[in-house]
């Protein structure tokens, strides 16, 4: 019997979870009743989102992110988490600014100075992949497979520090690139539309949204507005994520706010660049408790530190509707 | 007459006159996208843009404006939108010509490094972003073009961290390591000049440099020494009708091509 050469390995820790006992979780938690799994987002992060936790976020920091979840997962002051950062600007930093995040798998970490520093101090420890490979981790981990090989990293530095392995593949005799299969504990999306099953519907690019549903044990969504089940079976083509892969569904206007949600608001480009802006711990904590610990939830935060007048501007500024409606 | 340009405007229209029609481009936010843009506005109509965060063939609204890659003026009119999954995808699977990439530092074989400087990874002097999308850019697309600042510290024997692939690395050629046959950097256009790389040995060369500089100047600027052509060309500046459409039409906020030394030169 041939065996398969391995030729190179990555040395980073890796989250995995063996095939098998993700279909058991699957199987065993996964609730494929038709159950009402609509409640504020602070019941959710309760009940869903643990210490420890390897975290998943779909999309970016500047369009349709998940920011509602992300300060409430800061505000339960939630710890020791590892995180997926594919398009991160801003939720990397804020958790890590928090001190939610001790590990991050980095895509593309929306550095800036603030992180930077809390990188090179060694306060969180990172792992190199790529958009690429990552987003090939969780397409393995929402096919239900151990691995997907592909012909990315292969020779780089970025190979080297991340948890990919190369082997010869032995139908084209070249050497490919194994990548882990990736099943997040939990994750948290934000989407245009879901019925209180968990339905989702998301307009624009997707990035991996169906992906990290599917890989993830947990999936909290949160939507820009709740909609009858008919909606989705008037236009099934159009449905993102079934019911069955959803724990719970929050109804969160301005859900994605600094950021934008297509067809919705555009973002705050204000308010992004005060997030931006900030270099030192101070002015960390500073934003944190002016922004995330002083108010309650989503909708204080709306209420108290946004205000309507500045959201009228950003929904104003959305006048763009094709393919978003 | 005399004209004023920033050196990153002199990289946008080098790279774009680079561009050949009816072709697809992988592109990130910042220079590589404004680079499209203008081709596709001046030289190139039909090139079709491809973004990783799943968009195809977008005829982006200009102005260009901020932190907008996956939204809906970025992203408007696209001929699909879809996951990053099938937008790496189509590049692996040969559909994608051109890619384009920025980059901290590049080495002989047209490695590059945005992630980090230092020799110890886990106590980087510098960490940047890290690859994003960029690692697949330069494994997949049949020709990447890299647009940098041209410093002398950017150019190096071999990167402090290999980000993303170039020729050879460390000895071993692209097809040795199993990267996609017949692809690689192509171009790197800087802001003093253009390089190619030896076809035989995957070599960064110099194949042209900016008007009003000599070989030796741009030579001078860099902290290794290249292969260079046996012919070197002279790059022209920008010209009025690039300018005007930066500056009107794609940037008027100058939030990419405001970037970078001012250069005056006499044309």
């Amino acid at each position: 019997m041939e065996k398969l050469e391995v030729l190179d390995k990555g040395k980073a820790e890796i989250h995995f979870t063996p095939p098998d006992e993700f279909r058991k979780f699957v199987r065993d938690r996964k609730n494929r009743a038709f159950e009402d799994k609509l409640m504020d987002e602070g019941e959710a992060v309760k009940k869903f989102v643990k210490n420890g936790d390897y975290l998943a976020y779909d999309f970016s920091s500047l369009t349709r992110g998940p920011q509602s979840l992300i300060r409430e997962i800061i505000r339960q002051r939630i710890r020791n988490l590892w995180i997926l950062a594919k398009f991160t600007l801003l939720e990397s930093v804020l958790l890590a600014g928090a001190g939610c995040v001790d590990k991050i798998d980095v895509g593309f970490l929306g550095f800036g100075p603030y992180i930077a520093k809390k990188v090179q101090e060694g306060a969180v420890k990172v792992y190199d992949w790529s958009n690429g490979s990552v987003t090939y981790r969780l397409v393995a981990g929402a096919m239900g497979i151990p691995f997907i090989p592909a012909r990315d990293l292969l020779g780089t530095d970025t190979l080297k520090h991340s948890g990919a392995v190369v082997v010869k593949d032995p139908f084209s005799n070249q050497p490919v690139a194994l990548m882990p299969a990736l099943n997040p504990d939990v994750a948290v999306i934000h989407v245009q539309e879901a019925d209180i099953y968990g339905n989702a519907r998301v307009y624009g690019p997707t990035v991996a949204t169906l992906e990290t549903a599917m890989a993830s044990k947990r999936v909290i969504i949160s939507a820009e507005r709740i909609v009858e089940t008919i909606e989705f079976r008037e236009h099934p083509n159009w449905t993102t994520i079934p019911y069955y892969c959803v724990d719970a569904v929050v109804h969160a206007p301005f859900g994605s706010y600094p950021g934008g949600t297509q067809g919705y608001y555009e973002m705050d480009s204000e308010h992004y660049l005060k997030l931006t802006s900030i270099r030192t711990d101070e002015e960390m904590q500073s934003y944190l408790e002016e922004y995330i610990y002083s108010v309650d939830s989503h909708d204080e935060f709306l209420e108290k530190k946004i205000g309507i007048s500045r959201l009228k501007e950003l929904i104003q500024k959305s006048q763009i509707l094709e393919g978003y409606r | 007459m005399e004209i004023e340009f920033t050196d990153t405007e002199f990289m946008i229209c080098n790279a774009a006159r680079l561009l050949e029609d009816n072709r697809t481009i992988f592109v990130g936010w910042g220079i590589p996208q404004v680079v499209a843009i203008l081709a596709e506005k001046l030289y190139a109509p039909n090139i079709v843009q491809v973004f990783e965060f799943g968009a195809i063939g977008p005829l982006s609204r200009t102005p260009f404006l901020r932190g907008t890659m996956g939204g809906p003026s970025n992203t408007y009119r696209s001929l699909q939108w879809c996951s990053m999954n099938l937008a790496f995808s189509y590049a692996q699977a040969g559909y994608i010509d051109y890619g384009m990439l920025g980059a901290a530092q590049i080495d002989r074989y047209g490695n590059i490094n945005s992630t980090m400087i230092g020799d110890d990874y886990e106590k980087p002097k510098v960490r940047f972003p890290g690859s994003g999308g960029g690692n697949e850019v330069a494994s997949y697309c049949w020709k990447t073009i890299i647009v940098m600042a041209h410093e002398k510290r950017r150019f190096v024997e071999r990167c402090d961290f290999i980000t993303s692939p170039g020729h050879v690395i460390d000895g071993k050629t692209r097809e040795e390591l199993g990267l996609p046959a017949e692809t690689g950097p192509y171009r790197v256009i800087t802001s003093m000049g253009m390089f190619g790389f030896d076809e035989k040995t995957g070599e960064l060369k110099l194949l042209g440099v900016m008007k009003g500089f000599t070989v030796e100047e741009v030579l001078e600027e860099m902290a290794i020494e290249p292969l260079v052509a046996e012919k070197v060309v002279e790059l022209e500046p920008p010209t009025e009708l690039e300018l005007k459409t930066l500056r009107e039409d794609i940037d008027p906020y100058g939030l990419i091509i405001s970037k970078g030394r001012k250069i005056k030169m006499e044309v």
